[in-house]
């Protein structure tokens, strides 16, 4: 079937509510394509040390070389060439929402940002395209020492902090991706939090991708020291076009003795983005580190946050929603690495396929030998709305510890008739019981939500149950 | 380096009617193929990219030459003596109804019209290099089959028995069962510890329409074998295929058995124990392939390690679209019994229809030590405490064993391997 652009567009952006698009506000004119000029012209730009300008070609080599990924999603129809790789939408970050140009505010506003820093949260970066465009942080926060900030003025700012940190969690060579984003990263968020300190109300970044074609990198660094507590919420969004984008980010955290870091993601990018990130937790003794990832967006995602135990005792939890609708493909799922004695995790996993979307849970638990008396569970559970769409576990078990104790679980199956007859019989429509039994579904994920996360995450999902059920 | 070189092919005895065209499209394969990768998903835990096929390519058996196995309770059994099928029993019962059972070379010379349609159907020759070297250069292998609407009730059993030091053998099973037939077969291989063997088997199973087959293999190769297979069976419309895969032996052994329910209405149950010690090296793989709606299928395997044995597990489940009603279930357990083996699961599914009922569960874990605890101060010492848990932990799979000759046969092969093990 052959179908004008249009209605492929007005096909991709049925339900989708942040599709709107602001004038492009690129300070300089942006050059598509990637080459050690233009890694080489985004450092000069940020004037950066020199060892990150080196870093950044050395890592522009390793992706060269690296081969695209031969598992996973279908990532052919990327066209590397065709990218923008660095756009400054502002010459100056501002911390006050009306310093910003109208319309990118007018966006800020249309997301809610401003509204949701006065009510809840600690502190907010939001990031436009490239570069983080409004930064501020409570005073309170900023009293007792706890830095949070974007990672280029962090770069500028706390060199030392920095330097010592970066890509040690996640080397620039880890995987074709990380590679990228470590020769071509901008933006991101910085955190430390010193020892004892506890922040407890979240800090939040908001990534927007307006224009066609953009890819952004950015680049998180999270440092919860000894005894701390830090809630860090993300969320993001992007117009809808006719030609792909590409968001890869990578995100790094260090979860130090007895400190716990809860990381929330509410991915919601549009369905012509490729959301092909990185993200790993090293966690010390004691440590509790938790991923609560929600991916309900993106034409294809492959993400599966990590968690190295590397002390004794230490605690990881990933909870991951994925959503996948018509022409998505959602690759999720996470890794626990067990490489210290009595360390735990929990893997919980839910996931929704429709209209011909796939999901897919792709897990790893590895237990190191001597990391004894380990112990880990897993449960995948998935949902298939229809007879187009698709969904698959890949769960990898590694043990190489006599004391370790693993199990895996998973379901697959469909929205039950008779529950669907229930609800219809008391006066619902099939989409809305649908909705229903699906925001029932993965219930265990959104009660860790902070509660306005999890009322937009509930209307998420009934705005994607809407028109196409029955 | 290998042996198996044109000189070798050449001397082999003549291969009979279609086997040889087969023979020869096999070498080339064989020669052309690379080695599995571990750099593959397939191979990633099992590392040949060393291996060296450096074999006796052909030693001929001779009567005599094998242990002889217990018969009772069996309708017929064949021995194979290294490359050569040297005995076959069969009742006039069998042959009076039709039922053929014999060496799979006489039987491509007598039955081309039963034995074409079907030798390497379900396992190509050029699935990979050592399925490419068993098309070239086996010999011997045992071909069943049984006419529609043919009940066998007692088993029928091949026994491949090897004892030249530095030789291969390639057993081939094909069994075919027409529309309506029952029966139930046992594959059992065994050495004496070598120096070094090669064991590359294929095993083909046609379950017709209808059909009920029931299907044993039990592994007992001596240390130094490496025991390189692939069992493949199709399910025909309402018919039933039970397996049971008992893995005892080889220093390195790879076995993936896969299931096509290819017609409504089919059933599969697959069902594995294992035992690993020393440093033994297994490397599980299953398929349970929907293809067609309305199947059920239930793979259970069960293993445990000792040592510094290493153990892999991994299943994939396949529902493809169209074949909604499936339900399929799939389980791993193991149980480590020392801290230096090692056991990986990695249980998959893909599924690509949603009226569906689909699970998986892998567990890996240490025994409880309370468990032995408990035994020890009823004056029961540790090793038979071992035995004894282990043999509990089996028990889950053996009930499920209906044919009393196949699980009493399964249930001596695991005894006599904890006495020697524990």
């Amino acid at each position: 079937m052959v179908i004008s652009q249009e209605e492929h567009l007005k096909e991709l952006s049925k339900d989708y509510r942040f599709d709107w698009k602001d004038e492009s506000h690129s300070v300089f004119e942006p050059k598509r394509g990637l080459s050690k000029a233009v890694v080489e012209e985004i450092s000069g730009l940020k004037n950066e040390p020199d060892w990150m300008r080196k870093r950044r070609l050395k890592a522009l080599e390793h992706f060269d070389a690296r081969p695209m990924p031969w598992w996973g999603a279908d990532l052919s129809d990327i066209d590397f060439a065709n990218i923008f790789y660095f756009i400054r939408s502002t010459e100056k970050m501002a911390a006050n929402w009306e310093d910003l140009p109208e319309d990118i505010k007018g966006t800020w506003d249309k997301l809610g940002i401003p509204e949701a820093e006065k009510k809840y949260l600690g502190g907010v970066s939001a990031q436009y395209e490239s570069e983080v465009v409004y930064h501020k942080i409570k005073k309170e926060l900023d009293d007792i020492g706890v830095l949070f900030t974007d990672m280029d003025s962090a770069l500028r700012d706390y060199p030392d902090l920095v330097k010592e940190h970066f890509g040690t969690i996640i080397p620039s060579n880890d995987n074709k991706f990380a590679a990228l984003n470590t020769a071509v990263w901008s933006g991101g968020s910085f955190i430390y939090v010193p020892p004892g300190v506890q922040v407890d109300i979240p800090l939040q970044a908001y990534f927007r991708i307006n224009a066609e074609n953009m890819g952004q990198f950015e680049r998180t660094l999270i440092i919860a020291d000894e005894g701390s507590y830090v809630h860090y919420v993300e969320g993001c969004s992007a117009p809808i076009y006719s030609s792909d984008s590409l968001h890869s980010a990578v995100v790094e955290i260090k979860a130090m003795k007895g400190a716990r870091v809860r990381y929330t993601t509410i991915q919601n990018w549009s369905t012509n983005v490729y959301n092909l990130v990185t993200k790993r937790a090293a966690a010390y003794e004691g440590a509790v580190m938790e991923w609560v990832d929600g991916n309900i967006g993106s034409k294809v995602t492959m993400k599966y946050p990590s968690i190295y135990l590397l002390g004794q005792g230490a605690r990881g939890e990933i909870l991951s929603v994925a959503f996948a609708g018509k022409g998505m493909h959602t690759d999720a799922g996470g890794k626990a690495i067990h490489a210290a004695p009595y360390t735990t995790s929990v893997i919980n996993s839910k996931s929704v396929s429709k209209d011909g979307g796939r999901t897919g849970y792709r897990g790893l638990v590895r237990v190191e030998p001597d990391a004894h008396h380990a112990k880990s569970t897993v449960r995948c559970d998935a949902l298939i709305l229809d007879d187009e769409s698709r969904s698959d576990t890949y769960p990898y078990i590694e043990v190489e510890d006599e004391t370790a104790s693993l199990g895996h679980e998973a379901t697959v199956s469909k929205v039950g008739d008779d529950q669907l007859f229930y609800l219809m019989s008391r006066g619902l429509s099939e989409a809305e019981a649908t909705a229903m039994i699906v925001n029932g579904f993965i219930e265990p994920i959104t009660r860790e939500l902070p509660m306005e996360y999890a009322v937009e995450l509930n209307r998420l999902i009934e705005l994607q149950m809407e028109g196409s059920v029955g | 380096m290998t042996t198996f070189d044109r000189a070798a092919l050449d001397a082999l005895p003549i291969a009979p009617g279609a086997t040889g065209a087969i023979r020869e499209r096999a070498f080339g394969q064989f020669e052309a193929l690379p080695t599995p990768s571990s750099e593959t998903e397939e191979w990633r835990y099992t590392d040949l990219s060393d291996f060296s096929l450096d074999f006796v390519p052909h030693m001929p058996g001779h009567d005599g030459g094998a242990p002889a196995p217990e018969t009772g309770g069996l309708a017929a059994s064949m021995i194979q003596h290294n490359s050569s099928v040297v005995m076959t029993t069969s009742g006039q019962d069998l042959d009076a109804r039709g039922v053929i059972f014999c060496d799979l070379d006489v039987a491509a010379e007598k039955y081309p019209h039963l034995v074409e349609p079907h030798l390497h159907a379900l396992v190509p020759t050029d699935r990979t290099r050592f399925t490419a070297l068993h098309g070239a250069f086996r010999t011997g292998g045992t071909f069943l089959y049984v006419p529609a609407d043919v009940a066998v009730e007692m088993p029928l059993q091949t026994l491949t028995y090897l004892d030249a030091d530095g030789a291969a053998v390639f057993p081939h099973t094909l069994l075919v069962a027409e529309r309506g037939a029952e029966v139930t077969f046992i594959d059992r291989y065994a050495s004496p510890d070598l120096g070094r063997g090669l064991s590359d088997a294929i095993v083909e199973i046609v379950v017709g329409d209808g059909a009920h087959v029931r299907y044993a293999s039990i592994q007992e190769w001596g240390a130094g074998v490496t025991h390189l297979a692939v069992q493949r069976a199709t399910v025909g419309r309402d018919a039933d295929f039970r397996s049971l895969a008992v893995g005892f032996g080889a220093s390195l052994s790879r076995a993936e058995a896969e299931t096509v329910l290819a017609e409504p209405g089919g059933f599969s149950e697959m069902l594995g124990v294992f035992f690993a010690d020393d440093d033994q090296h297994f490397d599980h793989r299953s398929v349970q392939d929907h293809v067609a709606p309305n199947c059920t299928s239930d793979l259970l395997y069960k293993g445990a390690l000792r040592d510094e044995s290493r153990a892999v597990f991994s299943g994939w489940v396949h529902v493809r679209p169209g074949a909604q009603k499936t339900d399929a279930m799939q389980t791993s357990r193991n149980i480590v019994l020392s801290e230096r083996a090692k056991a990986d699961a990695i249980p998959n599914l893909e599924i690509e229809a949603n009226d569906v009922r689909c699970g998986h569960a892998a567990s890996v874990g240490p025994v409880e030590e309370e468990t032995l605890f408990y035994l020890q101060s009823r004056g029961i010492p540790r090793d038979e405490a071992e035995r004894l848990v282990v043999t509990g932990f089996f028990q889950e799979v053996l009930d499920r064993v209906t044919l009393e000759e196949v699980r009493h046969g399964a249930e001596l092969a695991i005894q006599e391997e904890l006495r020697r093990a524990i």
